[in-house]
């Protein structure tokens, strides 16, 4: 973060709050990969680290959150602080949902696990989304770090196709389902860790538009494509 | 509500109830008026140059805060729209400063009759060494003729416009000086209100009071903003924020940033000011 | 709050924990202190000490000639019994009171210009310059001036030149002190009267000067007193009466004279008189001064 403010103790405040949200992002990230890894490798003890872990995304967000709201009421912050305030406040729910997405996932691997039926659906598509899903997640949070809208911008408009592989797998499912009425738990299962990844991807791209927020000062939710980035891309 | 008073010398467009002629839907349909335009002023305490080519518009009926560390030339900036300078040789301006399309700063201006249009209330409560009722009679007398019931109404009307009435109804006879500093800047806010003026210039009218005083005269300002356009000076920023519509910040007597409060407050256009709203300074 | 939960151990580290500080140099401070104390105190004590002899003996020498007629008779005949000051009370009261209905409206007239209008101008610089040098001029030469002038002129004594003369002196003072009470007064104060659009004129009497009122009040008060006592101007001017009159064109009798005429003459009843005379005058000026104070007192709280 730029230039230091007179009371240093707001300086450390403000840095605080931006070091603790890479953190809870580093802590989710960790576990999207270890539910993945969980799924691919169907391993029953790594689910129920997952689960277990959740806790520690949750209390991440009842402190960093009360320290966002102790920042305002102590410091009044204006313009990019309270911006910056702001944002983070948003972002950690968008954070703790992801994580709240990886418990799913961990949960649904679990239940895959435990029916026991062999299955011959291809996952490596959803594999490849979770990848796509975490690499997103990173560079999002990166982008955080060095208030990069280009960066932001980018992770924006690659969110789109973590989508388009969800519909796709979506509709091979649909067709296994169909085929065999057997095969239904398991996609549905299936479909949970798909939903759950597709949903991580938007959780993603929301950092990604708080960043240009902080940054520009531009709500950029909700807004046409081009536009998010001529307002990313301005000086 | 305004056009009435355009020329400054319409005082018999004010209505023995204190009111003014209403127009405000007139108001909304001809867009902002600016009650005053400040054009290329600069300013000299001798040689040295306090305002450096000053250009604002200060709308009607809106309050215009003006923020700035000290010795930006805020105050000066005020103190030049009544010609306050005047009074003190060596201190000079140059430019215009047209109130409703008069330059104020010609010289056959009549300073007295412009400061009765544009009131000023001090960071100091300055009431005048007599009872309570005179202290805002005095200005009325100045330029009206009024009879003592027509007196009484238009004191009770200030009084209530700056939510001393109350306070003060019985003791109307007793000095100025009786009163508490946050009621004796009250009773200046009175005496400014009551002779009519459109403008008012507050220059940091609360520095001097503790923080529940700060508050009243905060929803006072809020609620006179209807009827008057306002200029204030303060150095607390979320003072400004919180009571005006128009922030400028100011500089070593420049105009660094001048937009909508809300605006400044949450997106300013220069990093100047973002970085002294912020607490970046220095 | 008990002392003694925080013990000996409390105490020591806070109260008694001496060890920056120089002891030598704690007690030579104390020590200065105590011989300035004394010094001052001694010097109080000595100007009070005058102050109440000389009351003293005013009050004991004087206070047998207070009786009622000390009031209604007038002055006696050199060899004759009795007699009072009637006619030099009069006369004194006369002289101050037309006095001060001269000075004080051009005393504070001059000092609101000086303080209001004439902050830079030639003319003020030497008005300001004239004023100090009147204010210790001695009141003899004041005296001789106006008898030059006005006694000489119209060959004969006059109480109106008495008043002259003591207008010469209590003018100055009242410049004096109106310029200096205005000049306390806050320029916030004018800035704010200023602001309503109030022309300068009104400015300066309406707020400033009633903002100085009670200063500009002690001030007459004071040139009074002092005016009272004076002697040398009316030597030449007002002389004496030995008889009731109140015909300002004539010589006027008054108190300073008579004292000065009587105390050393060798009548019994003169000297008595002289003493009321002078415990009179004393004691009028005391109040005045007295009365100047407590209005100003009122001032400061307000």
């Amino acid at each position: 973060m730029p230039d230091k403010h007179l009371s240093s103790q707001f300086d450390a405040d403000l840095n605080a709050l931006s070091s603790r949200l890479l953190e809870m992002g580093g802590l989710v990230e960790s576990q999207i990969s270890t539910a993945m890894r969980a799924f691919t490798q169907m391993d029953l003890d790594t689910c129920n680290v997952v689960i277990e872990n959740e806790k520690l995304v949750n209390d991440l967000e009842i402190q960093i959150d009360l320290a966002c709201t102790e920042v305002i009421a102590k410091r009044q912050p204006t313009a990019r602080d309270l911006r910056l305030v702001m944002a983070v406040s948003k972002a950690i729910t968008n954070l703790e949902r992801a994580g709240d997405e990886a418990e799913r996932v961990a949960k649904s691997a679990k239940s895959l696990i435990e029916s026991g039926a062999p299955h011959n659906i291809n996952v490596a598509e959803i594999r490849l989304s979770g990848q796509m899903a975490i690499n997103l997640l990173r560079r999002s949070l990166d982008s955080f770090a060095r208030l990069d809208t280009i960066a932001a911008a980018e992770v924006v408009a690659e969110d789109r196709q973590i989508d388009e592989e969800f519909r796709g797998f979506v509709r091979k499912l649909m067709t296994y389902m169909a085929e065999d009425p057997h095969m239904i738990s398991t996609g549905l299962d299936m479909l949970s860790i798909a939903k759950a990844i597709e949903r991580i991807g938007d959780h993603a791209k929301n950092i990604a538009e708080f960043v240009i927020y902080i940054a520009k000062g531009s709500d950029v939710r909700h807004i046409p494509h081009e536009d998010l980035v001529r307002e990313a891309n301005k000086p | 509500m305004m056009s009435n008073m355009k020329t400054m010398f319409d005082l018999n467009t004010i209505d023995s109830q204190g009111g003014k002629v209403e127009t405000t839907n007139q108001h909304a349909e001809q867009g902002a008026i600016n009650a005053l335009e400040v054009r290329n002023l600069n300013f000299y305490y001798g040689g040295f140059q306090g305002l450096k080519n000053i250009n604002l518009d200060i709308e009607q009926g809106k309050v215009t805060a003006f923020i700035g560390p000290s010795g930006c030339g805020k105050s000066t900036l005020l103190r030049t729209l009544n010609r306050m300078y005047d009074l003190y040789p060596g201190q000079r301006a140059e430019g215009e400063i047209n109130f409703y399309g008069q330059n104020i700063l010609a010289p056959n201006q009549d300073l007295n009759l412009l400061r009765s249009r544009i009131g000023m209330v001090f960071q100091k409560p300055t009431p005048f060494p007599m009872s309570i009722y005179e202290n805002i009679a005095f200005g009325v007398r100045l330029y009206e003729k009024l009879s003592r019931s027509e007196m009484d109404e238009r004191v009770e009307w200030a009084l209530n416009k700056a939510a001393l009435w109350t306070e003060a109804k019985d003791k109307l006879n007793q000095s100025g000086l009786s009163l508490s500093g946050g009621q004796q800047q009250r009773l200046c806010i009175a005496r400014g209100v009551a002779v009519k003026p459109s403008v008012i210039l507050l220059d940091e009218p609360t520095s001097a009071l503790d923080p529940i005083s700060t508050g009243k005269i905060e929803e006072l300002i809020n609620e006179l903003k209807h009827e008057y356009t306002i200029a204030i000076v303060t150095h607390n920023m979320q003072q400004a924020a919180r009571v005006s519509d128009y922030t400028a910040y100011m500089y070593l007597g420049n105009l660094v940033e001048y937009g909508k409060t809300d605006e400044i407050f949450i997106k300013p256009k220069r990093k100047e000011t973002e970085d002294y709203i912020t607490g970046r300074f220095g | 709050m008990d002392a003694e939960q925080y013990g000996e151990e409390a105490r020591d580290e806070n109260m008694n924990n001496t060890s920056n500080i120089n002891p030598a140099i704690f007690a030579k401070r104390k020590r200065a202190n105590k011989i300035g104390l004394t010094l001052s105190m001694g010097a109080m004590l000595l100007g009070m000490v005058f102050l109440f002899w000389i009351l003293g003996v005013l009050l004991f020498k004087g206070f047998s000639a207070i009786d009622w007629s000390l009031f209604t008779a007038s002055t006696p005949a050199p060899g004759s019994d009795g007699g009072g000051l009637a006619n030099a009370i009069v006369g004194s009261l006369l002289l101050v009171g037309c006095c001060t209905l001269i000075s004080t409206p051009i005393g504070v007239l001059a000092g609101l210009y000086l303080s209001e209008y004439g902050d830079r101008s030639r003319v003020a610089s030497i008005t300001r310059f004239v004023t100090d040098i009147m204010l210790s001029a001695p009141s003899i030469v004041i005296g001789l001036f106006v008898y030059a002038f006005i006694v000489a002129q119209a060959k004969h004594f006059s109480g109106w030149a008495g008043t002259v003369a003591l207008a010469l002196i209590a003018i100055p003072v009242v410049v004096r002190t109106t310029e200096n009470m205005l000049r306390l007064v806050p320029g916030s104060l004018r800035e704010a009267a200023y602001a309503l659009g109030t022309p300068k004129w009104k400015v300066a009497f309406k707020v400033t000067l009633r903002a100085a009122q009670s200063g500009v009040m002690t001030g007459i008060l004071l040139a009074l007193a002092r005016v009272s006592g004076e002697t040398a101007p009316l030597l030449f001017t007002a002389l004496n009466n030995q008889f009731f009159s109140t015909n300002m064109n004539a010589p006027m009798a008054n108190l300073p004279v008579v004292i000065f005429q009587f105390a050393m003459s060798p009548y019994d009843n003169w000297v008595e008189l002289a003493w009321g005379g002078a415990l009179l005058i004393t004691f009028a000026v005391l109040g005045l001064n007295i009365l100047a104070r407590v209005v100003f007192r009122e001032k400061v709280q307000g």
